[in-house]
């Protein structure tokens, strides 16, 4: 048994059915849990050299209709990766904040509000991050259609359009050939 | 061609505006291998002592701003140079959500440098051309811009706030 197996099993111990565990691979440790385990959980792993939270990824699965928050940690002294996933509803989304554990969270979570529209409503500074002067809705969602964004405040020129109906045309000379 | 037409065409400085990858290909333009100062054309890095605003690649909505202020501030007579794809349609940010798809609809571009990168031999084209229409009084893109300031206004007002980034006046 690696050290991969020694932190699923320590977890497991604390914890109980309460988080599944799965080793993806060698130095890869994934965690599914419900959204109120995660702030014990991540003080826990703190305490146990997972002091790096490297990153908070989102993934929208419309299908499903919610959105999974990913906790990405890394710990110097194992050197393992651990993904700390969780999945919330993607109507009125909201998720604790994450500051206390690690402070580095509040510029993740405001990138999250940003591009998703997940709120955070303990974060103080959730202010516009990247994007200036926005009017859309949030950009990285699935069903955000860039195209229709894009081109009515741009005015994109749409090459697949102008191709199409160059294709046409070079086709409708060819039928008359065929004819003639 | 008169005296002020030739003595501009030949005293041009450029400040190029590196937004995105176009900006390595100006290193080699500037220096020993291509040496852009044997047409009389040198880097400067202020608005207000430039001629040539050299922009070169995309611009997103946060940028375009800046590179507005920044042409707003330069003297008459001033010319835009949009380098690559990007500032003519998009390039591979044709469908990107931030950056905006064609650098004419808010400032007045005098040349177009086409490609995806232009080497430097298209950049050094691109400055004898407009040494060509400096002289023969073509490159009017500034009296363009003032003569349908109200349409490039518009225009710009569709994607950011106007009235807190121009420096001009036009009501």
């Amino acid at each position: 048994m690696g050290i991969e197996g020694k932190i699923v099993e320590d977890i497991v111990k604390r914890f109980g059915d309460k988080v599944r565990a799965e080793v993806q691979r060698e130095r890869r440790v994934k965690f599914y849990t419900d959204p109120i385990n995660i702030k014990p959980l991540l003080y826990y792993l703190k305490e146990k050299g997972f002091i790096h939270l490297s990153s908070i990824s989102c993934v929208d699965w419309i299908k499903e209709n919610q959105f999974e928050l990913v906790y990405h940690l890394w710990s110097y002294e194992d050197k393992v990766h651990l993904m700390v996933k969780t999945r919330i509803s993607r109507e009125n989304p909201e998720m604790e904040t994450m500051i206390p554990v690690f402070p580095v969270a509040e510029t993740y979570e405001r990138e999250i509000y940003e591009m998703f529209g997940v709120n955070f409503p303990d974060n103080p500074n959730l202010k516009p991050l990247f994007l200036e002067d926005w009017d859309g809705p949030p950009p990285m969602r699935k069903d955000f259609d860039t195209r229709v964004y894009v081109r009515e405040k741009y005015g994109m020129i749409d090459l697949t359009e102008i191709l199409r109906q160059g294709m046409d045309k070079i086709k409708g000379v060819r039928d008359e050939d065929e004819i003639l | 061609m008169g005296l002020f037409k030739f003595a501009q065409s030949r005293s041009l400085w450029m400040m190029h505006f590196c937004t995105g990858c176009g900006a390595v290909e100006m290193p080699p333009t500037m220096t020993s291998r291509f040496d852009m100062e044997r047409f009389g054309i040198a880097p400067m890095a202020t608005p207000r002592q430039a001629d040539i605003l050299l922009i070169t690649g995309y611009l997103t909505v946060k940028t375009l701003k800046r590179v507005i202020r920044s042409y707003e501030q330069m003297p008459d007579p001033k010319y835009v140079i949009g380098f690559g794809s990007c500032t003519l349609n998009g390039g591979m940010y044709w469908d990107s959500y931030n950056t905006i798809k064609r650098l004419d609809l808010y400032l007045p571009v005098d040349i177009y440098i086409n490609g995806c990168m232009p080497r430097p031999e298209a950049i050094i084209e691109a400055f004898v051309k407009l040494r060509e229409i400096i002289a023969k009084g073509e490159a009017n893109g500034w009296k363009k811009y003032k003569e349908n300031i109200k349409w490039y206004k518009e225009n710009q007002a569709k994607v950011f706030d106007v009235k807190k980034w121009s420096v001009i006046k036009w009501e």
